[in-house]
């Protein structure tokens, strides 16, 4: 039995008996399970009953044209891997049969070895295809199950220990030298800097980024600026950088979520103040550029280097240390990209490595007459029907 | 003086609720656990509690927020204030999508994230603890 398992299994479709013939003598003896039909009907027919792992299939054929049954295969199972067989060795059937989906074709007259390689690497083509979707499969499964399973077993814990040493330095508030205060109070802010990673971990995978389009609402930009700064002061007023926003005057309202607007922002803020140096500046813009409202946020720290600036914003990416050897958890700007995506908006990096960096978003205006709802709402409205209707119980 | 105040916390993590507990003792409180919302429920059924600090995430979900129901259905005990102690925001966004990050379970509740600093645990507790009382001189009044 297991040996069958091992089998690729092959289907040849084509009218002419000489060819099939041809085409099981060659592949004789190999890990093959072969299976032939004359027609279309037929072969579509094999192709729901032993689900192929590579076909080929003859263009001209009386009765369904090859054409229509490379389109059903397709629709049937789009991970088999389909060769076409084309008797007048035109390369335009050719190319228009691949456009349909065919991985490859085979023009007749061909010789064993010939039919023996396409068929090595219809299979292998196969089998990449399959890995592929496994893969895509696993990586969905992750995603979705990660934030669960990383608040579960690494959160859960460590808030405990968080929640015993805060217990602890209350009840032995005064019987503690100052050395071992000392201590237990960095054991309190690691445990407070982890908490936080898994946070930031939690909130670039979570999928609740795209929930906030439901409670949308007009925001002024100035007050967001304004917000973030406030959380960003007291870690720019230990490095001595000061934080100037120039807010042009009668800018038009965004339409967003405050929160995770402030949250984009203060981690552009934050990035711009650790990789500044002592008693840097910071500048933070926002103007209106046509139907957008322009944010800037520039710094003149370290800047990005050249080859790192096209990863900054993808996730996962760690940049170089700045002046103080600071480095983040490579999230922050990923996180930032999809909030200010969620906010139907843009985020672009320009930077010079010793000279500073500079980020802009780019959120689309409201008319001054909306009432926080945008106009491209119809996707969103569909999103949200979706939402609501595996809402849990 | 008022009399001590007797508060029950439903919680499944025994290290979370010792860390918990400790501060709510030192700050003068009676204090029962129950470790699982069966024991939980059996004890606020036995006994009368001057508020619950309760966990969301339990068990195989949020069997905290059944708790939460039960209670709003039952005529002794809907106006015992809760306090909803819950591991992170993102779960709740996780159970309720697309909701509200601040999602009233109860019509008193009030939510803090896991850990929780004393002094806050502290402030929530005697605030509930005082709106309570409030309504409750309210409606003797009424």
């Amino acid at each position: 039995m297991s040996g069958v398992e091992n089998e690729s299994r092959l289907l040849i479709i084509d009218d002419e008996d000489v060819v099939l013939d041809s085409c099981t003598q060659i592949l004789e003896g190999g890990p093959y399970r072969l299976a032939t039909a004359k027609d279309g009907e037929m072969g579509l027919r094999l192709v729901q009953e032993i689900q192929p792992d590579l076909v080929f299939v003859d263009l001209k054929m009386p009765g369904l044209s090859g054409f229509e049954v490379l389109e059903r295969i397709q629709v049937a199972d789009p991970s088999i891997v389909t060769v076409v067989i084309t008797g007048y060795a035109t390369v335009s059937s050719a190319v228009d049969a691949m456009k349909r989906g065919a991985y490859d074709f085979l023009p007749k007259p061909f010789t064993p070895d010939e039919f023996r390689l396409i068929t090595q690497r219809g299979l292998e083509k196969r089998k990449l295809v399959l890995e592929t979707m496994a893969l895509r499969r696993e990586k969905a499964l992750l995603q979705e199950h990660f934030a669960a399973i990383v608040s579960h077993e690494l959160k859960s814990p460590l808030g405990s220990v968080q929640q015993n040493l805060f217990a602890l330095s209350q009840e032995l508030a005064g019987s503690l030298t100052e050395y071992q205060s000392a201590r237990l109070e960095r054991m309190k802010s690691s445990i407070d800097v982890l908490l936080k990673l898994i946070h930031t971990w939690l909130r670039a995978y979570s999928a609740d980024l795209e929930g906030i389009q439901q409670t949308f609402g007009p925001l002024a930009v100035g007050d967001v600026i304004a917000k973030a700064i406030e959380i960003v002061q007291p870690h720019a007023v230990r490095k001595d950088v000061e934080i100037r926003p120039t807010i042009e005057g009668a800018l038009p309202s965004v339409s967003g979520d405050e929160g995770t607007l402030v949250e984009a922002l203060v981690n552009l803020l934050g990035n711009a103040v650790k990789f500044s140096r002592l008693g840097g500046l910071v500048n933070v813009a926002a103007s209106k550029d046509g139907p957008k409202v322009v944010i800037t946020v520039a710094d003149q720290g370290v800047g990005i280097a050249r080859e790192d600036l096209p990863f900054v914003l993808g996730g996962f990416h760690v940049g170089r240390p700045g002046p103080e050897a600071e480095r983040g958890s490579g999230l922050g700007l990923a996180i930032t990209r999809r909030i200010v995506e969620a906010h139907r908006g843009s985020i672009s990096a320009r930077s010079e490595l010793g000279k500073g960096s500079t980020f802009t978003i780019h959120l689309p205006a409201l008319s001054p007459n909306a009432n926080g709802r945008a106009s491209p709402e119809t996707e969103l409205a569909r999103d949200s029907q979706k939402e609501a209707s595996h809402e849990s119980t | 003086m008022s009399p001590r105040k007797r508060l029950l916390v439903i919680d499944d993590d025994p290290d979370f609720v010792d860390g918990i507990k400790s501060i709510l003792v030192g700050a003068d409180f009676d204090v029962d656990v129950a470790y699982n919302p069966k024991t939980g429920l059996q004890a606020l059924q036995a006994k009368s509690y001057d508020l619950l600090l309760l966990d969301i995430m339990m068990g195989r979900g949020a069997e905290g927020v059944m708790i939460a129901r039960k209670i709003r259905k039952d005529p002794k005990l809907r106006e015992l204030p809760v306090l909803i102690i819950t591991g992170i925001r993102e779960q709740i966004a996780f159970l309720f999508p697309g909701g509200p990050m601040h999602p009233h379970f109860v019509p008193v509740d009030e939510l803090v994230e896991k850990p929780v600093e004393p002094k806050l645990l502290l402030e929530r507790v005697s605030a509930l603890l005082q709106a309570a009382e409030a309504r409750k001189a309210e409606a003797a009044r009424g």
